[in-house]
């Protein structure tokens, strides 16, 4: 009998951590722009629990996967500015693709490959792949290596809280080309003379930034009130 | 600048790889471009040149070769998690074609990328040697785990006595099947070369004459006996004909110290002895008559004494 409560204890602890990381990749989602319902963003737990978990009251990560289709609005930030060569371009951002890989341990290229292959498959446009362990440094280059598609990766642990919630995080927005365009004339700039945020930064990994975007950046200011930044994707 | 895109090496060792990719996708072509591009490209800029568009591609050439060669390890390592092909191989007599896959795939390897391929072909729950079919030990770690005691044969203590006693972390036990097998892939990998395969040159043979252990130790075996003699050492010597000199300079040629300019080397040098001094002994410093008066520092007069020595005066000096 205190077997079994040990075993439903830690049942219970992973299903409210995974809850939470759940939670994180759907706040994740809408920020970015996909579409995502109300009632997603707020699950409770124990719909959360009533959806996912198995019979033993583990979660079972095979059954969570999510897809989102991007809003007009993040259409209109992907797309580039009309130039002669491509008077009428489309927008450079589709349907996104969230796994959850169950392998507890050693996740290397095996289970990426099989990943790659799914998205790949199902012609999604970017894909997220969620692991609870790191993974090998191949199985890493193999994710980023996919030819015409973008697939990224996160740590369970790394989405447990959501970063840009906190209070020392300033509020970063993506400036669409146009915005981009219009800030460079403004101060009679080149992109390069901006300042710089790597594409490794945690922010930017949540926003899932590319390199030559550019992000504003809104703090607080005691003099200002608001103070507005910006920095160059590298 | 020669056109020199579609003639890299890394490029063209593999081209089945390069032909499935580019026939998913029509990916941007990064072969050189065409004088016409380059024009084209220079006219929309004025403040550049040509030098600057040939300095830009040369540093893209290069990003580009790196890239490739690191596709071409990702590619290898993927493939060597399928050997050895024959559930039954024995890591110590490995065939022969897996053998030869082996070292011809470990060729642009780097010790860090050897222990990639360990730690994917432990992933997927193999022996971290290559050529070994076998599971890796997989010990239950306790909740302090993390180390455990390593016994070595009888004898093997100190004095001679008992066994001696290692502590290892158990991630370095777990990742093979036995001692044999981590001895095995250890003494490949010292044999590896840090430099990263775009930097090493032609000659480098350090990472391309790789050799499985047992091979290392036949040939060990079968060394002494040839180097025994000092009348085979010196044959040896002479058929590699070092006063040579046209082998000499086909030496030279390879490593690249020749020029038409100078014959013997990089930098002209000539030794110019100083003729000066050694012909001339120096000898003892002689007795000479203005030295007996005084006031002379083992012969040299100072000037004012001297003066006052040829209007005649009395020598204050010599009186004291």
């Amino acid at each position: 009998m205190d077997g079994d409560s040990a075993h439903s204890m830690e049942a219970e602890r992973e299903m409210t951590r995974l809850w939470r990381t759940f939670r994180t990749v759907y706040e994740l989602l809408a920020d970015r722009g996909y579409e995502v319902s109300d009632n997603e963003l707020v699950l409770p737990l124990e719909d959360f629990r009533a959806k996912y978990a198995d019979p033993l009251g583990y979660p079972d990560r095979t059954k969570m996967k999510i897809q989102a289709r991007p809003t007009d609005t993040m259409k209109l930030k992907y797309t580039a500015l009309p130039s002669k060569a491509n008077p009428n371009p489309q927008p450079d951002c589709g349907t996104i693709y969230v796994d959850f890989c169950p392998d507890s341990s050693g996740v290397g290229t095996k289970q990426v490959r099989a990943f790659n292959h799914l998205v790949d498959e199902n012609n999604f446009h970017t894909g997220i792949f969620i692991t609870q362990t790191p993974i090998s440094p191949s199985a890493v280059r193999l994710l980023s290596g996919v030819p015409g598609r973008i697939c990224e990766h996160f740590q369970e642990q790394d989405l447990l809280v959501n970063i840009t919630r906190h209070e020392l995080v300033p509020k970063h927005v993506l400036l669409s080309p146009e915005e981009k365009a219009k800030l460079l004339e403004r101060y009679r700039l080149k992109e390069s003379q901006l300042p710089r945020i790597q594409i490794s930064d945690p922010v930017a990994r949540y926003l899932g930034l590319r390199r030559g975007q550019v992000v504003k950046i809104i703090r607080k200011s005691e003099t200002a009130g608001r103070y507005a930044s910006y920095r160059w994707v590298i | 600048m020669a056109q020199s895109g579609p003639s890299h090496a890394l490029k063209t060792s593999l081209p089945e790889t390069y032909a499935a990719v580019n026939a998913q996708q029509p990916r941007p072509s990064y072969l050189y471009p065409t004088q016409e591009e380059q024009d084209k490209y220079l006219e929309g800029r004025p403040g550049a040149t040509q030098q600057h568009l040939e300095v830009a591609l040369e540093h893209a050439q290069q990003i580009q070769t790196q890239k490739d060669a690191e596709d071409i390890i990702l590619n290898s390592i993927l493939e060597l998690l399928e050997l050895p092909s024959s559930p039954t191989a024995d890591p110590a007599a490995p065939s022969q074609e897996d053998t030869i896959k082996f070292k011809y795939a470990l060729a642009p390897f780097r010790p860090s990328d050897y222990d990639n391929l360990i730690l994917e072909r432990n992933f997927e729950d193999s022996c971290g040697y290559t050529l070994c079919p076998r599971k890796y030990r997989k010990q239950n770690r306790g909740p302090g785990g993390g180390f455990q005691f390593k016994y070595g044969p009888k004898g093997s203590g100190p004095g001679g006595r008992g066994r001696s006693v290692d502590i290892v972390s158990e991630d370095r036990v777990e990742k093979w099947c036995s001692d044999a097998c981590a001895e095995r892939a250890l003494w490949i990998r010292v044999q590896l070369s840090e430099k990263p395969v775009w930097e090493r040159r032609a000659g480098d043979t350090r990472g391309t004459n790789i050799l499985l252990l047992e091979e290392a130790r036949a040939k060990r075996l079968k060394a002494p006996a040839a180097t025994s003699s000092v009348s085979s050492v010196v044959d040896d010597l002479q058929s590699m004909g070092l006063g040579n000199r046209d082998r000499s300079r086909e030496l030279a040629l390879e490593r690249g110290d020749t020029s038409t300019i100078r014959p013997d080397g990089r930098v002209n040098v000539n030794i110019r002895e100083n003729q000066s001094g050694s012909q001339r002994v120096p000898g003892a410093p002689q007795m000479r008559p203005e030295d007996a008066t005084g006031g002379s520092i083992e012969g040299y007069v100072p000037r004012e004494h001297r003066n006052v020595d040829q209007d005649g005066d009395i020598d204050l000096l010599d009186q004291i």
